[in-house]
């Protein structure tokens, strides 16, 4: 106790000190810049991070917007580091054990993203790892029947179980219709076995790692290095891709239409409730208050042993049953906004009122500006920390080469944050209530309210 | 499965794989399995992983095809009969569908015999 008071009374000055310093990162601070470059056709973005560990992902702009038909996004992701021309997937594993790294593959609604992790004097070996991936996988039968297929069974199943998940993905399929609307993974009733076959998607996988749909992105190796490799390895890569009904397709841009949906599920409940959100950094639809907003409005908390300062979790603090989460969902020409509640049937009905309210409060402007301080505060936090922590950072840098956007620049999405006013998001707010919102209650349809009993248009 | 095989060897060399040609075609005739209606992958003993994993692997056309086949040739064994003629199988028709898979089951089963027994020298 006497311990803890001490460096209490030490420390606490200190915080208070936090205006004085030197915002985060700036020129100061190199090592969280992306350096753009190209090697034979590859657009490589790296960040040269001193230490003995390197990561390098290959991002694909193949994700489940782009696929030709439902599944193949999550079949080509499943479908990664599996056997190749030159070895099986047996011996890929084995040497990456050997060599004590690490592989993983995963998709979102835009990019198919490999990303590989190891001892920063090993980067010639995972170049080529990934360039043979990218272009000789073997794409063999049995390994759909026998691994791939099981695989998404599994995953059909997890997401079955998790009516959030399912909340979120149906409200993107009512907000954007086809393309960002697109299942990220077929759930259980999308007939994706007809579509799916090895043939077909080795044509995707030839047009979703050509040249110019892919870029490297790397933290850790030496600039030069990943290039001279790079060039070397990725140089038998089909420049532009097939031109066959299996090629990645682009359905147009995205536009936002709205609606309701309702699904029954035996064992729990969600209520998402969607707007219009911002678009990604450096596209011309990103709007920095939707991600103030999202904090405002917030829902979980970020420290531990409180319910936190945001809107959501003080208005729902007395459920002790419901997790409460919104998010803005960027992506390179739309984003959706979203809050989602999920647990006790009862519960999330009541509390989906309040989030209503909650909005109304925010575009009557009855929130005091220190809230909007502390949220926008998080939203900066929160963004940086997506750009410099290694998962999100890699794809979003990765997407946006590809994009032909800007990769992320630290100071300006401070700044961006920093100049959001009060008015702004009082007049966010006010448009979430006169626009169309998409509405999705996942469970016990005969608890859950619709639209029109929470006062929102559809 | 396989069994020791004496093909490669013989293969290799064109003058004794002409001079054995015919004696091996007599004795695949003579074997009676084509009067059956069988083709030579038809029976391979299937009662290990091996090829039952080889058996997985066949497309749902080859599967059925080889299921009728076996079928057909139990009927004329309880029967004791032979099919006609123009049912037999004939020997452009006696081709490989099993083994290839087989050869690759095994391959990939050795491979990761050698690589669980390996050791690493650096």
């Amino acid at each position: 106790m006497m311990l803890s008071r001490s460096t209490l009374s030490r420390s606490a000055p200190r915080a208070l000190q936090v205006t004085n310093r030197r915002s985060m990162a700036s020129a100061s601070n190199p090592g969280l810049q992306y350096e753009v470059s190209d090697a034979a056709g590859v657009k490589i973005a790296n960040r040269e991070v001193a230490g003995p560990t390197s990561t390098l992902a290959l991002v694909s702009k193949a994700g489940s917007r782009y696929q030709p038909f439902p599944g193949f996004s999550e079949a080509l992701d499943r479908f990664a580091f599996q056997s190749t021309v030159k070895r099986s997937a047996l011996r890929i594993t084995r040497e990456v054990e050997l060599l004590g790294g690490a592989f993983s593959s995963s998709h979102s609604r835009e990019n198919v993203v490999l990303t590989t992790k190891f001892l920063s004097n090993d980067l010639p070996y995972f170049t080529e790892l990934l360039a043979e991936v990218a272009s000789q996988s073997k794409f063999a039968a049995w390994e759909l029947d026998e691994l791939v297929a099981n695989l998404l069974k599994l995953r059909q199943q997890a997401i079955t179980a998790d009516p959030e998940y399912l909340g979120i993905d149906a409200a993107h399929g009512l907000a954007f219709h086809r393309g960002l609307g697109d299942n990220i993974t077929p759930n259980t009733s999308v007939p994706f076995e007809k579509y799916l076959s090895v043939e077909a998607l080795s044509e995707f996988a030839k047009d979703a790692y050509s040249k110019s749909n892919i870029a490297l992105v790397g933290s850790g190796p030496n600039s030069s290095e990943l290039s001279r490799w790079a060039g070397q390895f990725f140089q038998g890569l089909p420049t532009t891709g097939t031109s066959g009904q299996y090629k990645v397709q682009d359905k147009g841009a995205s536009k936002y239409h709205g609606g309701e949906q309702r699904i029954s599920h035996k064992s729990e409940n969600a209520v998402v409730i969607g707007f219009p959100g911002s678009s990604a950094f450096g596209t011309s639809g990103y709007k920095p208050e939707v991600a103030v907003l999202a904090s405002l409005l917030g829902g979980e908390s970020t420290i531990k042993w409180t319910p936190g300062f945001s809107l959501l979790s003080q208005a729902t603090q007395s459920f002790a049953q419901l997790r409460v989460s919104t998010k803005s969902h960027t992506y390179s020409d739309a984003g959706l906004f979203t809050i989602a509640l999920s647990g006790n049937a009862g519960q999330v009905a009541t509390a989906s009122k309040n989030v209503v309210d909650a909005i109304k409060k925010v575009a009557a402007g009855e929130v005091a500006s220190e809230e909007i301080k502390k949220a926008a505060a998080l939203a900066k936090f929160r963004s940086l920390e997506s750009v410099q922590t290694l998962e999100t950072g890699l794809e979003a840098s990765g997407s946006a080469l590809i994009n032909g956007g800007k990769p992320y620049q630290i100071d300006e999405i401070a700044q961006n944050i920093d100049n959001v006013t009060e008015q702004q998001v009082k007049d966010l707010a006010k448009s979430f209530l006169s626009g169309k919102a998409s509405v999705v209650a996942v469970g016990d349809l005969f608890q859950l309210p619709y639209a029109e009993d929470l006062g929102l248009t559809v | 499965m396989s069994a020791p095989s004496l093909t490669s060897y013989i293969v290799k060399r064109p003058w004794l794989k002409r001079w054995m040609t015919p004696i091996a075609e007599w004795y695949m005739d003579a074997a009676g399995y084509r009067r059956l209606g069988l083709r030579f992958d038809d029976i391979i003993p299937e009662e290990n992983d091996v090829v039952q994993a080889a058996i997985k692997r066949l497309s749902a056309k080859e599967s059925y095809d080889r299921v009728f086949r076996i079928r057909r040739a139990f009927q004329c064994s309880i029967s004791h009969t032979l099919l006609p003629p123009e049912e037999q199988t004939k020997p452009s028709e006696d081709v490989e569908y099993l083994s290839p898979i087989i050869r690759e089951i095994e391959k990939e089963r050795k491979e990761r015999e050698d690589l669980d027994t390996l050791s690493v020298r650096r």
